[in-house]
């Protein structure tokens, strides 16, 4: 790494800032998409089974193994009028621009006509407590329309509240960019052909 | 850091910077001082100051208030040295929310920044972006550590006297009944004082016979006091629970950790995992020892505002809490909340001697271990 003395205060040369390794050099902001599950709190009038005693929240994402798409950890199921914090937070870089399964289907998702079609689903998931016996159980479900990050061109950010039947998902997506990109290619390619 | 950086650390060792630090636009960096080296890092919510061994006190980050002392207000984003103070060698400093207190060899103490609550210990309330003495300490005193909390302020002795300055609306720098005091005032536990840290809104000290206690906002558990104490909050008050002797606390925002000779105890709001306590305990007024430190000696602890860093003997360091702006020191963009204490592996080659976490921020001070005595790992 090279060095350069410190030019702030003109003669101060004691201090030595070397220069960024490039595996810091970030995706340009097509090229990459940030999916943060932030927290997760539940009704009051929500009941679960004693059987959910702890949670975890996964999405699935075109390309991408779901164990890279989950939270690392279950947290204990948050008691009324709390959250419970996951700031679990993943860059995914996207394939480059060219023939690539991932573009093919985010870019159909981002053309679907059918609601749902269009939705990065968010599956908040019940992992039976060490020791005792259980499958894991799907037990609340949430969306971000990636459509509608397309069209308004706004990532979904700060942190936005995912409604559900059974409580609150905050997360926050910041994908506008690519997904234009995205578009952009597929539909010159459609008009290619 | 990669093998890159590794390579180019030189045996002297770097600070590496990880969060919202301001330094190296917030992407995880590092830098070192030519022919000197980092003694004491201390961060405040958004700012940062390194005591170097030849005596040369550094800040740089959020300088809102004036707290980098450098006579301007302005953002500083690397490292700059604090000219005014070069007659002096620095010894300590101490950063709080908004403000910086130092101490010099000289025996004077500083203040520089924020000052709505008398903070700085000055005889007012208005801010200042220059470092002023503090003409209550006249070199009679020989501090020993100073501590700076949201808008509070703490200096140690070397005889263990305690005095404390700025804001008391919560009872946090333990004077009872004063809403705010702008000039230093003793606290006095009836015996010697050994330690002090203050948090955002509650404080917490260590008496030299490794008694902890402490005083201010009480919500939430962190102080570790019983429900009948929690009356007096505005006062100190020994801390139940811990049998062993206490050596240091460090107060966070919401949650309090102590160092005894063989634990690390944790108490307080745990929500983001900066108790270290696991995945279901995200509050307890309990001091309880943090299970997976257990086979670790610990030596040094470090709170930010909800993530919490220590250094066992062998010069390791773990991280638990809010993972938000890769502050932990596990990833910057790729991260997630740590509920248990987490090597952070970016270390492993190397040797960590100091650790100072921010709001959002964490500063390690570490060398590069020499090659050969990597089995040293092997716990
Ligand atoms: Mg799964
Ligand atoms: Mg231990």
């Amino acid at each position: 790494a090279s060095m350069m003395a410190d030019a702030g205060q003109g003669e101060d040369r004691s201090l030595a800032l070397p220069s960024l390794p490039p595996m810091y050099l970030q995706p340009q902001a097509t090229e990459r998409i940030r999916i943060e599950i932030i927290s997760l709190s539940l009704h009051p009038e929500t009941t679960l089974s004693e059987q959910v005693q702890q949670l975890y929240v996964e999405y699935r994402f075109p390309g991408v193994p779901l164990a890279e798409t989950e939270t690392p950890l279950s947290l204990g199921k948050p008691h009324t009028g709390r959250e419970i914090y996951f700031h679990f937070s993943k860059v995914i870089a996207l394939d480059p621009e060219g023939a690539s399964i991932q573009r093919e289907l985010l870019f159909s998702m981002l053309q679907a006509e059918l609601p749902g079609q269009s939705w990065l689903q968010f599956m908040v998931v019940s992992e039976p407590t060490p020791g005792v016996e259980g499958e894991c159980e799907d037990v609340g479900v949430s969306y971000v329309d990636l459509r509608e990050i397309l069209l308004t061109g706004r990532d979904v950010l700060d942190p936005q509240d995912l409604g559900s039947a059974i409580g609150r998902l905050k997360v926050s997506v910041e994908a506008a960019a690519a997904l234009c990109a995205i578009y952009c290619e597929g539909r010159r390619k459609a008009e290619e052909e | 850091m990669g093998e890159a950086e590794e390579a180019a650390v030189p045996e002297s060792g770097a600070v590496f910077t990880f969060g919202k630090s301001k330094f190296a636009e917030n992407i995880p960096s590092m830098f070192w001082f030519k022919n000197d080296t980092p003694l004491y890092i201390s961060c405040g919510d958004e700012h940062t100051a390194i005591v170097t061994g030849n005596g040369k006190l550094y800040t740089f980050g959020s300088n809102n208030w004036g707290q980098l002392g450098l006579g301007t207000k302005n953002t500083i984003n690397k490292p700059t040295c604090v000219k005014a103070l070069k007659p002096e060698k620095v010894k300590l400093a101490a950063c709080g929310r908004n403000h910086t207190l130092v101490y010099t060899e000289q025996g004077h103490v500083y203040a520089a920044g924020g000052n709505g609550e008398g903070q700085l210990g000055l005889g007012d309330t208005e801010e200042r972006s220059t470092f002023h003495l503090i003409s209550f300490f006249t070199n009679q005193y020989k501090i020993k550590q100073l501590a700076a909390g949201s808008y509070t302020s703490a200096a140690v002795t070397e005889d263990g006297q305690l005095f404390v300055w700025g804001d008391n609306s919560e009872g946090q720098i333990g004077l009872a009944g004063e809403a705010n005091v702008c000039v230093p005032c003793q606290v006095d536990v009836g015996k010697p004082v050994s330690w002090v840290s203050c948090g955002y809104y509650h404080s917490a000290l260590v008496t030299r016979d490794g008694e902890l206690y402490t005083f201010g906002e009480p919500e939430n558990g962190k102080l570790g006091l019983l429900p009948e104490q929690l009356k007096n909050n505005r006062v100190p008050q020994p801390v139940p629970g811990i049998l062993e002797r206490v050596n240091k606390v460090a107060c966070g925002g919401g949650h309090t950790v102590a160092l005894t000779e063989t634990d690390v105890y944790t108490f307080g709001l745990g929500q983001y995992g900066q108790l270290g306590h696991g995945t279901f305990i995200f509050e307890t007024s309990v001091p309880k020892a943090v299970e997976h430190l257990k086979s670790h000696k610990i030596c040094n602890i470090a709170c930010g505002e909800n993530h919490t860093a220590v250094i066992s003997d062998s010069g390791l360091m773990f991280t638990f809490g809010d993972g938000r702006h890769g502050k932990l020191g596990l990833g910057e963009e790729n991260f997630t909340n740590q509920f248990i204490p987490t090597l952070c592996s970016n270390f492993l080659k190397f040797t960590v001697y100091l650790v100072a976490c921010g709001g959002c921020h964490m500063l390690v001070f570490a060398t590069p271990r020499p090659k050969g005595s990597e089995e040293i790992l092997d716990h």
